[in-house]
């Protein structure tokens, strides 16, 4: 597995300026780890940051609830995560294999806590119970780490026969 | 202590929607939305499967999936750890998700991208429970025990099929809030089913039919188990099923003779119990709500309980009914009751028409009834008109070669109940009025002229 010391990896940005913005626009984000021989973990992330350069992506989650993902990360990098809009069901799912926990950057706090605002509002919108949802993705402040990976794979999940296809960048 | 699936079950719902994770052969994870999750029982979950996928892929190699949850109404948010033990691609548990996924995809306009290929069944190893904020539950908006043990105990004070039929709808309104319900008996060849009573609607819909495995109801009725759905859905409607169901019987232009079936034109909510008594079908009880999800996997459990005590009683009056018939023996009318003075009869004869090849019936070219109501109802005006007879009972219709009852056991009291619904809703100048325990008489106000359509119809 990747060492967090070693240099970026040659490979190309995967995603374009529009999928960035995709993925940082306040959408339902979960994310998967595994490691051999257990039971995948999975956490849902309290918001989403993409590098300058688009190589890197950084999610934040409250580390109590995701104590089992994070431990998974730890042990092998290995990510999935899953980005959804539930207004158009449109989704994209990311995967890596250099996944690394790392203190959160200042304005991550900020950060997390205007995602929680513009996804429980957009829910409420579509007539989910919003209280509801804020009270799943409250959490401390104190509490949260980021949890940075290289994009190696992306495929669009959007429902039906398509879902699971390779991204194709235009 | 250890959280039991019973216990979660709300988070089954679909309310938010939940997400599957799954590990490939490699170690790579993988993580998609669930489209269905269903309770099968206290130790499984069954989730659809809609598309040869990642996770597919994955859960055949390596048989252990995370499943998060959340409960729509405290943010209660459990991950379930999971074995995948099969997948069913028919009967009972996958027609249940098959019209459940109807309703999903209606909702979240994904008719025509959701089919389901199976029912994926899960072993559920451990439920852990998401450290996080959660709202107080919002307080049950009846307690559904209270509920099923009143009405049960109105149902044991019934002594009539009529009667019960009637007390039962009453505490579906009274005790359970539910205000659109209809009771649907199984017919004697098994194949359709006809409503009997019903509440909540403009027009009662007595003697509507749906043919077994048409719709909610009817797929209900052929696979023996509950349906619920939350959502609108257009593909189960009661329209489509009876439009699909003319067209495949080449009886497209036959509307005439079809009683609508009563029910709600924006029915957001369905669930559709089957009554059973020892195993064996007896009817549907179909209850609906213009609300979306109103109905929950505990009211599916009350109502399942009560209308196994509704089979169980209905086949109850049944045999007690024919005991008590041949212990009276029968035929003779009571004292008293030729006594009863004779109806005046007066005005223009109505006109009944019987035609043989289904026995439809029409009075003054209204349609009223056909079938075995219908043959029922052409004996009783052929001997009123040729013997002058008004006093009938049961047990000499059951015996009677002009009526066709294959199980004379079944349904002779349900077709008279609904006969004599179908006379009264038609304002026809004939009634039947019960005049005592198995017997009743042919009330009629208007000379009656009655007009034979044999066989073809012609």
């Amino acid at each position: 597995m990747a060492d967090p010391a070693s240099a970026p990896r040659p490979v190309p940005a995967l995603l374009d300026s529009a999928a960035a913005e995709f993925i940082t626009s306040g959408i339902s984000i979960n994310a998967a780890g595994a490691r051999p021989g257990t039971v995948p973990s999975m956490a849902r992330a309290t918001g989403c940051r993409v590098a300058a350069d688009a190589r890197s992506v950084a999610l934040l989650f409250a580390s109590t609830p995701a104590a089992a993902l994070l431990d998974d990360i730890r042990r092998s990098g290995a990510i999935a995560v899953v980005f959804s809009q539930p207004s158009t069901h449109r989704t994209l799912q990311l995967k890596g294999d250099d996944a690394r926990i790392v203190p959160p950057a200042a304005g991550d706090a900020a950060l997390a806590a205007a995602y929680v605002k513009i996804f429980t509002d957009g829910l409420t919108r579509l007539g989910y119970p919003g209280e509801v949802l804020r009270a799943v993705l409250a959490h401390d402040p104190g509490d949260l780490v980021a949890v940075e990976f290289t994009p190696l794979a992306a495929f669009s999940q959007t429902p039906g026969p398509g879902a699971g296809e390779p991204l194709v960048r235009a | 202590m250890r959280i039991k699936l019973d216990a979660i079950r709300e988070c089954l719902e679909g309310v938010i929607p939940g997400n599957i994770a799954t590990r490939a052969a490699d170690g790579t994870p993988n993580i998609a939305y669930l489209s269905q999750a269903k309770y099968v029982d206290s130790e499984h979950v069954a989730l659809s499967y809609q598309f040869f996928n990642t996770t597919r892929r994955n859960i055949l190699a390596f048989p252990y999936a995370r499943v998060s949850l959340i409960n729509p109404l405290t943010g209660a948010h459990c991950r379930l750890s999971l074995r995948y033990l099969r997948t069913e691609e028919a009967g009972p548990l996958f027609e249940n998700m098959k019209v459940r996924l109807a309703g999903i995809a209606s909702h979240t306009g994904m008719s025509g991208v959701f089919r389901l290929l199976g029912a994926d069944v899960y072993r559920v190893l451990d439920i852990e429970q998401v450290p996080g904020y959660t709202l107080p539950a919002p307080p049950p908006p009846c307690n559904l025990l209270a509920a099923l043990r009143a009405s049960a105990e109105r149902l044991c004070g019934c002594g009539d099929l009529d009667s019960m039929l009637a007390e039962f709808l009453v505490c579906l309104e009274q005790f359970f809030d539910i205000r659109h319900a209809m009771v649907l008996l199984l017919d004697e060849a098994g194949e359709r089913l006809y409503t009997v009573a019903s509440r909540g609607y403009a027009e009662s819909g007595v003697g509507s039919e749906i043919a077994v495995g048409d719709g909610v109801i009817g797929v209900a009725a052929r696979e023996r188990t509950p349906i619920r759905i939350g959502h609108f859905t257009a593909e189960y409607s009661y329209g489509r099923a009876i439009r699909e169901s003319l067209t495949r019987r080449g009886l497209a232009g036959a509307v005439e003779t079809e009683i609508p079936l009563p029910g709600l034109p924006e029915s957001r909510s369905q669930l559709a119990v089957p009554i059973k008594a020892c195993q064996r079908l007896t009817g549907v009880l179909y209850v609906e709500s213009p609300q979306d999800l109103r109905f929950s996997y505990d009211d599916e459990d009350a109502l399942v309980a009560l209308a196994g005590q509704l089979g169980v009683a209905i086949r109850l009056l049944q045999q007690g009914q024919e005991g008590a018939e041949c212990a009276e023996g029968g035929d003779q009318p009571p004292v008293g009751e030729a006594a009863v003075p004779a109806v005046p009869v007066a005005g223009a004869p109505l006109r009944v028409r019987h035609y043989a090849e289904n026995d439809s019936v029409f009075l003054d070219g209204d349609y009223l009834i056909k079938g075995v109501a219908g043959s029922i109802f052409w004996a009783l005006v052929r001997d009123y008109d040729g013997k002058g007879q008004q006093h009938f009972s049961n047990r000499e219709l059951r015996l009677d070669p002009r009526i066709r009852l294959p199980d004379i056991s079944d349904n002779l009291e349900a077709r008279l109940i609904l006969l004599a619904r179908r006379l009264v809703e038609r304002a026809a100048p004939l009634r039947i009025e019960k005049t005592g325990r198995g017997r009743f008489r042919l009330h009629v106000e208007r000379p009656l002229s009655l007009v034979e359509i044999a066989g073809d119809g012609s």
